[in-house]
């Protein structure tokens, strides 16, 4: 079928060109560009996993996705954090804010190392 | 939650859109439960499956355009649980010794569960105007 193979090369092509985006420049709203892209591409090929079996593609998506996680985790906490905190407890909390900051920068080297072998074109 | 598996042999276009976003929507419909309960595993899962199917809708949406309003009120209930489930991670390595931070997280996940609940019963009435897909 013509529209699916359109359809994975497209998804495929938008997730790989997030991947480029975020080595270049590991930012946040890369690494959300990443998770969305590979997210959409994930589930078409799930939903037709009957019609184009791609097992081995559809694992280096779902690693990659993985690879992901921590970073997007703290990034939010971190803001989320900031945004909600009660300001009489601001200042208990600065070992909270520094150890969520650490998280972030560490897990976003990780995914970072893990994304620059991950790729989805040959 | 893994993906329930679409048996798609021999089927194309408008009857392999149907195939997807049938099977789609019932995880969907199954997964509702968790957010009847409005605990954190639940409601991830009914989060998951949200996403698998707007995802779907929105492959298919050119197919009918109801399809395309039933996308968009999903997208809105997945921002809703986004909202919750981002207050559930930040609660999990919140401390003791911050509870006024904690009482506030915790009321504004509820709030966005109940607007989730809203959005659902949206969702079902939109999908009553689909044909290529239904909750049963």
């Amino acid at each position: 079928m013509n529209w699916l193979q359109r359809a994975i090369r497209r998804e495929r092509d938008a997730l790989e060109r997030a991947r480029r985006r975020f080595i270049a420049k590991p930012t946040e709203k890369r690494l959300h560009d990443v998770r969305t892209t590979g997210r959409r591409f994930r589930s078409l090929l799930e939903d037709v996993a009957d019609l184009v079996p791609s097992r081995k593609l559809l694992a280096r998506v779902k690693r990659a996705a993985a690879a992901t996680d921590a970073a997007r985790d703290a990034s939010i906490a971190l803001r989320l954090l900031d945004a909600a905190i009660d300001e009489g407890e601001r200042q208990s909390a600065s070992w909270l804010f520094a150890q969520l900051r650490q998280r972030e920068a560490e897990a976003t080297q990780r995914a970072h190392r893990r994304l620059r072998h991950a790729r989805f074109v040959r | 939650m893994k993906p329930e598996r679409i048996d798609l042999r021999g089927r194309g276009g408008t009857s392999l859109a149907r195939q997807v976003l049938k099977t789609r929507a019932r995880e969907v419909q199954r997964q509702a439960a968790g957010l009847e309960h409005r605990d954190k595993g639940g409601l991830h899962d009914f989060r998951i499956a949200c996403k698998r199917l707007r995802y779907a809708l929105e492959r298919f949406e050119d197919r009918e355009p109801p399809l395309q309003a039933t996308a968009e009120c999903l997208t809105r209930l997945q921002d809703a649980l986004g909202e919750a489930h981002d207050r559930d991670v930040l609660l999990s390595v919140l401390p003791p010794t911050m509870p006024q931070t904690e009482r506030r997280l915790r009321e504004e996940r509820e709030s966005y569960v109940d607007r989730a609940s809203v959005l659902w019963r949206e969702v079902q009435e939109l999908a009553r105007a689909c044909a290529l897909m239904r909750f049963e």
